[in-house]
């Protein structure tokens, strides 16, 4: 039993821990809340003409008055400081504002597409992940020298060839040619597959890098020697050893995969004809729509920084050395430690 | 192959003068011979959309992929023959009008109700048409065909009154489109933005099921409807249950899965593409859009537009056979006046549009214009160039620019969202627009040409064209609008304020088994009579 002494240190030193963490967070997602506001704001044009002609087409009004009336209805009159505190007001409150092209509340926008956005992303990530990982093992595994060097030359491809012309072979292939899998929208559960196909090649592309890399490193190193002299088997080696300490740097190269993502479902999003975030940035960004542009950044902001706290937090899971130190700076250098010797 | 086309042609019949009350009744016995024979074997037709129609109310938005679902769910008082202009009943049953066509009286039938189980009546209409002036910019389009309005009487259960402040020619033809199609008082009574995300209701054949924003909207039959205006097919019920409208952005998915089966109709063929579609297997169904085709319109405040010569050379100098075979559909005619061929009113000036680069060369000449070394003509030391503004139809005006080149015109272009295209044209910030002017009557003349109008995108000082453009609105006769309508056209293009490039055409594709589809006035489809065959 501990005494309420330790656990109260042991409290302190988790809030010590978790502190500048959670400042960090609260920090990016306000000032990409910020920069984003500026930018929409600073850009030539006007918001509210780009989108009202979404729906009014050749007879959107250019009258002046009526103008006025509508920036206000929406929101978009008053100084750029006056909308800003406004704006920032309401999102706080959890209130993301109206749309003005579609006229639909930007929460109930976001709440629809996120989920279609989630499932494609989170099979891409573990398409691309376990893909990478298999790859890597025959790599390492292989006896001959170019048949490694062939296998870890074939994932790179998967960045170089742009999503929108491998989403379009594989819908030629197995939606029109095989007639496996439907080819767009998301009204049957397995339209999922395509579209993450398309994204896990980069995706897993850019794992592969990184976790191959810290794989070939690993087997240089003298724990992977020792084993070999042991004599464990080549598999035993590389899931027992090589594995765990390949995982630090590549954990950490997965939360800045989800800013990747994000971006990728944009094109995916359109090739398939999905509705979701991707599509969603897109449109609003081309009608100017700026509370959606507002409310879709907030999110995936809060995605982002969220998926990256858990990537610190997991630190200490993978590599019991981290967690040991629970504290700021020893916690770092542990880290980058543990990624030398990796 | 077959294409159906809906063509070009001049009123026959318009608005009615006073006493001379047509009373033109579709009854039910009278049905088209036949009409029981036809039938479907699929219940349900999949017709994949190019983009997200957005708002569901076709009052509130002027989005074709919008108005093309829309026209399924929204009936209007009266309905127009694409082929001869002539305005038939539909809802209402008559219609008379007062000389100056200030006002109009609709008689409706009295077995029209709505997908709600309310019935269609006089005060129905009116909440309708009270709702539209009200809506003012939420409903830019209806703002245009009610300017005027003064109100609604109601004179009986189904009979009611409409009048207007002055003359209002379009009106009538503004009644069959669905940008005045009639709505439950339900509808009505609901705010703009709910009208546009759950759908009105209509009295149409089909209502709406389900939307799903940037996925799909899906349409069923309804039950117990016979009132389709005489130009339909059959009676009844629609032919088919239900109809899917997936959202399909990339054209590439939208052939395949035309090829492939997944879609019985698609929206939007590209004209890359129709070539791959004239076989046995499918059908295509092309319409020019009504209205003002694409061109460039002009600003003659500024001052090298302000040169008739520079517009005149630019209208001879464009070769508008070349750019509708480069930039167009094969169903699709090159354009000939300030009107499209599909438009009522339309009076070909392909005289005067013929292209003749050597006339075009020698007017600049003449205006001493004059050739230098890198081939843009100069005059007292300005080049000759002038920009256009567009924000769509990039590959139309590249053709021009490289056409322009030809006799010492450099066009610029400018192409910016259609956000900021409005704010140049709220600014009067430019040379040239480059767009075309969706509507289904010549009226589009108007609201493009005339200094009182609102939505003026072409800025002229002519006192002549401004007379025949504030007549026509208010000219009874449709033999006496025709002939304003005609020299309107005439000016237009004989004076060069607008350039005409392409007539944009409509064009669906079906797989062979899929008929009835068909266009209405305005070049939206119409699809209760659409049905599959084995």
């Amino acid at each position: 039993m501990e005494s309420a002494g330790t656990s109260r240190a042991r409290v302190a030193r988790v809030a010590r821990y978790l502190a500048p963490k959670i400042v960090q967070f609260v920090f990016v997602i306000w000032a990409t809340y910020t920069v984003t506001f500026l930018l929409i704001h600073l850009l030539p044009g006007d918001p509210l003409l780009a989108a009202l002609s979404v729906k009014g087409g050749d007879a959107t009004t250019t009258d002046p008055a009526e103008l006025e009336l509508l920036r206000a209805e929406y929101g978009l009159d008053g100084s750029l400081w006056s909308q800003y505190w406004g704006h920032l007001a309401s999102a706080l409150r959890g209130d993301l504002g109206i749309s003005i092209a579609t006229g639909q509340p930007v929460g109930d926008m976001i709440a629809r597409a996120l989920p279609n956005t989630a499932a494609v992303a989170l099979l891409a990530l573990v398409l691309g992940v376990a893909s990478s990982i298999v790859v890597t093992y025959f790599a390492y595994i292989a006896r001959w020298r170019w048949v490694r060097t062939t296998l870890l030359q074939i994932p790179p491809l998967g960045v170089a060839i742009p999503a929108f012309l491998s989403g379009l072979v594989l819908v030629a292939v197995f939606a029109f040619g095989l007639d496996l899998l439907p080819s767009s929208g998301s009204r049957s559960p397995l339209s999922v597959v395509l579209p993450a196909v398309t994204l896990a090649l980069p995706v897993g592309a850019i794992f592969f890098q990184v976790f191959s890399a810290a794989v070939l490193e690993a087997m240089a190193s003298p724990y992977v020697f020792t084993a070999t002299a042991k004599g464990l088997a080549p598999r035993t080696i590389f899931v027992r050893h090589v594995l765990r300490n390949s995982l630090l740097p590549s954990v950490t190269i997965l939360g800045l995969l989800i800013g990747y993502l994000a971006g990728g479902t944009a094109v995916v999003e359109t090739v398939f004809s999905r509705d979701g975030i991707g599509r969603l940035t897109v449109d609003a960004v081309l009608a100017r729509d700026s509370n959606v542009i507002q409310g879709i950044v907030i999110v995936v902001a809060l995605v982002y920084s969220v998926v990256n706290l858990l990537v610190d937090l997991s630190y200490g899971v993978i590599d019991p050395r981290t967690s040991a130190k629970l504290g700021g700076a020893p916690v770092a250098r542990a880290k980058d430690e543990a990624a030398v010797e990796a | 192959m077959s294409i159906k086309k809906s063509r070009a042609f001049r009123w026959a019949v318009a608005p009615v003068a006073a006493l001379a009350a047509m009373s033109l009744l579709a009854a039910c016995g009278s049905g088209p011979a036949g009409s029981d024979a036809l039938e479907s074997s699929k219940d349900t037709i999949v017709f994949a959309i190019k983009e997200d129609p957005t708002c569901l109310d076709p009052q509130l938005t002027s989005l074709t992929t919008s108005l093309n679902i829309g026209r399924q769910v929204v009936d209007s008082l009266v309905d127009q023959d694409p082929e001869t202009g002539e305005i038939v009943p539909w809802l209402a049953k008559s219609y008379t009008t007062n000389d100056d066509l200030s006002s109009f009286t609709f008689t409706l039938r009295n077995d029209v109700s709505f997908s709600d189980g309310t019935k269609l009546t006089s005060d129905v209409v009116k909440a309708n048409l009270d709702t539209l002036v009200a809506l003012g910019k939420t409903a830019p389009l209806a703002s245009q065909y009610l300017a005027g309005y003064v109100g609604t009487e109601i004179v009986g259960d189904q009979v009611f009154t409409v009048t207007f402040a002055a003359p209002n020619a379009p009106f009538l033809q503004g009644a069959s489109t669905m940008t005045l199609g009639i709505v439950s008082k339900a509808t009505t009574a609901m705010l703009a933005d709910a009208r546009c995300t759950d759908g009105p209701v209509g009295s149409g054949s089909f209502v709406y099921d389900s939307y799903t924003p940037n996925d799909s909207v899906v349409i069923v039959a309804r039950d117990g409807y016979d009132w389709p205006s005489e130009l339909r097919e059959h009676t009844g019920d629609a032919l088919v249950k239900k109809i899917e409208f997936p959202v399909i952005t990339e054209n590439g998915v939208r052939t395949g899965g035309l090829e492939s089966g997944e879609f019985d109709i698609i929206q939007d063929l590209p004209y890359v593409d129709e070539p791959r579609f004239t076989g046995g297997d499918y059908n295509l169904y092309a319409a020019a859009n009504t209205g003002v085709p694409n061109s460039l319109i002009a600003n003659t405040s500024r001052p090298i537009v302000s040169d008739p010569a520079v517009r005149k050379a630019m209208l001879l100098g464009t070769d508008r056979e070349e750019i509708n075979l480069l930039t167009g559909s094969a169903s699709g005619k090159p354009a000939t006046s300030a009107l499209t061929s599909s438009t009522s009113g339309f009076e070909s000036q392909a005289d005067a549009t013929a292209y003749d680069p050597d006339a075009a060369e020698a007017l600049l000449d003449k205006a001493g214009w004059k050739k230098v070394s890198d081939g843009i003509r100069e005059k007292d030391g300005v080049p000759l160039t002038v920009t256009v503004t567009a924000f769509y139809a990039q590959d139309v005006l590249e053709a021009t620019q490289i056409q322009l080149k030809k006799i010492g015109i450099d066009l610029q272009l400018n192409m910016v969202t259609a956000g900021d295209f409005f704010g140049v044209i709220a600014s009067g910030d430019y040379d040239f627009v480059g767009a075309g002017l969706t509507r289904s009557d010549p009226d589009a003349l108007r609201v493009l040409f005339s200094r009182s109008s609102a939505a003026k995108w072409g800025i002229v000082d002519d006192n002549d064209l401004e007379l025949l453009l504030t007549e026509q609105v208010a000219t009874a006769n449709a033999d006496a609008r025709q002939k304003l309508v005609d020299e309107a056209q005439e000016t237009i293009i004989d004076e060069a304020y607008l350039i005409p490039l392409l007539e944009t055409t409509q064009l669906h594709a079906s797989v062979s088994t899929v008929q009835g589809i068909t266009f209405d006035s305005a070049s939206r489809v119409q699809l209760y009579d659409v049905r599959a065959s084995e």
